[in-house]
């Protein structure tokens, strides 16, 4: 260690060491991953699971799918906390992660009235050419309606079928 | 940081960029436009597919996708990341050894993943499953451009094979007992699915029969029925319209035998009738060209009043049959159009058996006849296949990087040196199993 390079990723005030030393008492070993590795069998069986229930599909479809973007974004967390080494960074981490994902966050709610909601305002002849066949909407809900808010948009877009 | 090391006189402490190393900064920057882009492409599946008419969106099963398969694939990822991740801690303990062989387990991990991804690829093309129309057999409708686009699908295969056995024949050989079938199955399908049902939807005059044959016959091709009660119920309605047309073709059929056999037995008089008319205009030349004098006076007394009294001259004899030769051509051409219907209807009846077999209602005609690529109607099928494999594809394309930056990572000797590379690719590794610990349940189990 005689002399460091400025451009060397294990030169001091880069990180390196700081998680060398972290190494020693903040994760330690391989156990920890097995037990993440275990965890993320055991929420891959359970949205299996939960996406093969036909009672639950049937009943409330909107749980079931509830249950398994819950389950993916408890495994997604697992991995980004522990096999990308997130728990143990500086707080630089944020600076990288949170506008990344709120600009994700801002382009699904851009997509939901362009794209989701496309079939809303069809004109009657649109539908005899569209490639979907039409909804059944209940009754009072025919024409432009007023424009919705966004949370309302949101369950229009997901509503189950039946 | 004043204990930092101590042989430079002049310590500047200057921060210029974030406390990690070069490589690791640009990566998770890559990492975040990588956020951004895969959270666009997942949003608007998302969008799209709940956007989609109620109940249009197919289930997994109606386009070929197992979902044990994804599962499967799942599994394989999160080994893969685990092993990766042992790969960064051996060689940071600097195991060189161990390292390496914990970055080929990887490898081969990622390359199950893209060998089963293949498969999975393929599977949706023998199944006539594609982002793109040339090779796609997906019909969104059971409409008349359906019908059409089965008719020419069919028509082609026929016409080839027709021409096949043609030049055989002109050697005198024949086909081969297979392409013999094919040809039969063809010529059956074409005639009583596809001209049946086009027939159906051109003469019913209600709207409702119309398309409710086109249905039929889409449903003949490919039901795929959806799991639980809905699709049970269905499959049901769908089985008593196959035994409530069987009926009403063996009722028609019924009626239409008599008519034919009324208009043979109307044939069959009118032939009496021309014999009769025959023989008696030739009589009188037959008697005056063999032996006029024969005739006794009596005789040529009748026939000199027949006219008078019948009506019958040898002439008028002659027009009469003319008319009846008129009239048996008509009753000709009804028999000839009866016997056409009776043989349609025969041939419903016979295709009607088939499809009402168990396994021709369960998966179709598209899966019995699966080397004649039938086109198939699934509602939604094609936003569903641009989206699956737009979505599937770009995340494949990823894992090959990934599995050609192992390679590279695979050159060198995995000391505590070289973990920051380790460390990089590795977290390249875990953003793509990221995306899949989404894409799974999104595409096999929604």
């Amino acid at each position: 260690m005689a002399e460091h390079h400025p451009f060397d990723p294990r030169s001091p005030g880069h990180g390196y060491e700081a998680e060398a030393t972290d190494q020693e008492h903040g994760h330690a070993g391989v156990g920890k991953y097995v037990v993440v590795f275990i965890a993320l069998c055991v929420l891959t069986a359970i949205s299996f699971a939960v996406g093969n229930s036909q009672t639950l599909r049937h009943n409330s479809p909107g749980a079931m799918w509830a249950m398994m973007m819950a389950v993916s974004c408890a495994k997604a967390m697992l991995v980004i906390l522990f096999f990308m080494h997130m728990l143990w960074e500086a707080n630089w981490k944020y600076v990288l992660t949170i506008p990344a994902s709120m600009m994700s966050i801002f382009l699904l709610l851009m997509l939901i009235p362009d794209v989701g909601r496309r079939t809303d305002r069809y004109a009657e002849e649109r539908w005899l050419y569209a490639a979907e066949p039409k909804a059944e909407k209940p009754p009072g809900e025919h024409g432009p309606a007023p424009a919705h808010d966004h949370d309302d948009a949101k369950h229009a877009g997901g509503q189950p079928k039946h | 940081m004043a204990h930092d090391h101590g042989h430079t006189a002049v310590k500047l402490q200057y921060q210029p960029a974030l406390p990690i190393g070069r490589g690791k900064l640009c990566l998770w920057l890559f990492l975040s436009t990588e956020i951004m882009f895969f959270a666009g492409l997942i949003g608007t599946y998302i969008v799209l597919r709940f956007g989609a008419p109620p109940g249009t969106w197919p289930a997994p099963h109606d386009v070929h996708l197992q979902e044990y398969v994804g599962a499967f694939n799942t599994f394989v990822l999160i080994c893969s990341s685990v092993t990766i991740v042992l790969a960064l801690e051996a060689s940071k303990q600097n195991q060189a050894g161990l390292s390496k062989f914990w970055m080929v387990l990887t490898f081969l991990l990622g390359s199950v993943f893209l060998g089963v991804k293949g498969y999975e690829y393929n599977e949706k093309f023998k199944h006539g499953i594609y982002p793109a129309k040339p090779h796609s057999r997906i019909y969104e409708k059971p409409d008349l451009y359906y019908v059409q686009g089965v008719k020419l699908s069919l028509a082609k295969r026929r016409d080839s094979l027709a021409a096949h056995q043609g030049k055989l024949q002109q050697d005198g050989k024949s086909l081969p007992e297979e392409k013999a079938n094919d040809l039969v199955v063809l010529n059956n399908l074409l005639t009583n699915l596809v001209q049946w049902t086009e027939l159906k939807a051109a003469r019913e005059e209600d709207t409702l029969a119309r398309k409710l044959a086109m249905d039929k016959m889409a449903k003949a091709i490919y039901p795929h029925w959806h799991q639980g009660k809905e699709g049970d119920e269905a499959k049901e309605l769908y089985e008593a319209s196959l035994v409530d047309e069987e009926r009403q073709i063996s009722r028609d059929l019924a009626a239409l035998t008599t008519d034919l056999q009324k208009a043979q037995a109307d044939k069959q008089a009118r032939q009496a009738e021309v014999e009769a008319l025959e023989k008696q205009s030739k009589p009188p030349e037959k008697t005056t060209d063999a032996s006029p004098a024969n005739l006794s006076a009596l005789q040529v007394a009748a026939i000199q009043n027949q006219p008078a009294s019948e009506g019958s001259s040898p002439a008028s004899a002659t027009e009469r049959k003319t008319k009846v030769l008129a009239e048996m051509g008509r009753l000709d051409e009804r028999i000839a159009a009866l016997d056409a219907e009776q043989k349609r209807m025969n041939g419903r009846l016979e295709l009607l058996k088939e499809l009402k077999d168990e396994h021709v209602t369960k998966d179709g005609l598209a899966h019995k006849y699966e080397h004649l690529r039938l086109p198939m109607v699934i509602p939604s099928g094609n936003m569903w296949a641009s989206t699956y494999f737009l979505l599937t594809g770009f995340h494949a394309i990823h894992v090959l990087v990934g599995l050609i930056a192992f390679v590279l990572v695979l050159m060198y000797k995995l000391d505590h040196t070289k973990s920051h590379i380790l460390e990089n690719t590795g977290l390249y590794w875990h953003f793509v199993d990221l995306v899949w610990i989404f894409l799974f349940p999104l595409l096999y189990l929604f």
